[in-house]
């Protein structure tokens, strides 16, 4: 039980890093645009999700409409979904005191620790994903917190191109997994639509660009195992 | 300003726990299961490809952007190490040299 705790805050920490410029961004923009300190942490405490954080605090700061931030939210956070979907059969038959934390901190850089065919299944391996999920949101909030109370004293971290750090840290996440040609087709896939569709301004293009990847790797593999059945 | 941060929280919480209520009746097959099963490469690669690439003026291809050379020498360490440490090390290392 202790080495699930530690292992899952370990395997976590340097992504707890990498989004320090994410984070600490976060804290000072509020507070630039006029949320009180208060406002501004109850937004990662409750909300804890940078991406979605950052757009609605320019729009709220723009007096974009209600709908139209409730609206941006969701389209944000429908990569969710998909989390949801693929670790749904593993998560399932647990009680509602574990899928309820579990949910909570279902972020990007949990669900890149999700992918192990026992993941969530035993008792050690659920304290191990609460253990890494709740120590990346209580880093979340502390660099909020930093970025409120310093944000007008530090340097824009994110302008300084820290912003590679996440991009590092994935890399690290995705690479190893590469280990058959439709993994391999996945990834080119999403790499170069992401680029193409965010650089034209889709909103949708992160779960546009990962919907055409996971087809790609879906029908290699499909094909793959035709051939070998049919050898 | 704290209803709006309450409804994206309700937003965000219900996108996360949606596929994880138990009441909702259906079973994800083995087909779907195995689409899915490469929803983590191409979410995460997603995310990371165009901190490399895109910037506020659009696609930068150039060879001699530190983001380019630091996310390769990222990708080799990744590859031959599997090792998250030595792969950010590498990586922000030789970023922040040539930033």
């Amino acid at each position: 039980m202790r080495k699930a705790l530690l292992k899952g805050f370990l395997d976590m920490l340097p992504l707890c890093l990498a989004v320090i410029p994410w984070g600490i961004l976060c804290g000072s923009l509020a507070i630039q645009n006029g949320f009180t300190a208060v406002e501004t942490q109850a937004m990662s405490l409750l909300v804890f999700a940078g991406s979605a954080q950052l757009v609605a605090i320019e729009l709220i700061a723009g007096n974009t409409p209600l709908l139209t931030i409730l609206f941006t939210t969701f389209i944000i956070s429908s990569r969710h979904f998909l989390y949801g979907l693929a670790v749904r059969h593993k998560v399932i038959d647990q009680p509602m005191r574990w899928r309820l934390p579990v949910s909570f901190v279902l972020t990007d850089e949990l669900f890149a620790f999700s992918h192990h065919r026992k993941a969530y299944r035993t008792k050690i391996r659920l304290i191990y994903a609460l253990s890494a999920g709740f120590s990346f949101y209580t880093a979340w909030n502390l660099w909020t917190f930093i970025g409120i109370v310093a944000g007008s004293l530090l340097p824009d971290l994110t302008h300084l191109g820290l912003d590679f750090a996440i991009a590092a840290t994935f890399i690290a996440l995705v690479i190893p997994g590469i280990k058959n040609l439709a993994t391999l087709a996945t990834v080119i896939t999403a790499g170069v639509m992401a680029t193409l569709l965010k650089s034209q301004g889709f909103e949708l293009w992160l779960v546009a660009a990962a919907l055409t990847a996971m087809t790609v790797g879906y029908i290699i593999s499909r094909i793959k195992n035709k051939t070998e059945h049919n050898l | 300003m704290m209803t709006t941060i309450l409804l994206m929280a309700c937003i965000t919480f219900f996108t996360r726990y949606l596929f994880l209520h138990r009441a909702l009746p259906f079973k994800v097959g083995p087909k779907m299961q195995q689409f899915l099963s490469f929803s983590a490469p191409a979410v995460l690669t997603a995310i990371w490809v165009p901190i490399v690439f895109v910037t506020d003026e659009g696609v930068n291809l150039d060879w001699q952007s530190p983001y380019l050379s630091a996310a390769v020498a990222a990708i080799i360490v990744a590859y031959k190490t599997h090792n998250i440490y030595y792969t950010t090390l590498v990586g922000m290392g030789l970023f922040l040299i040539l930033n």
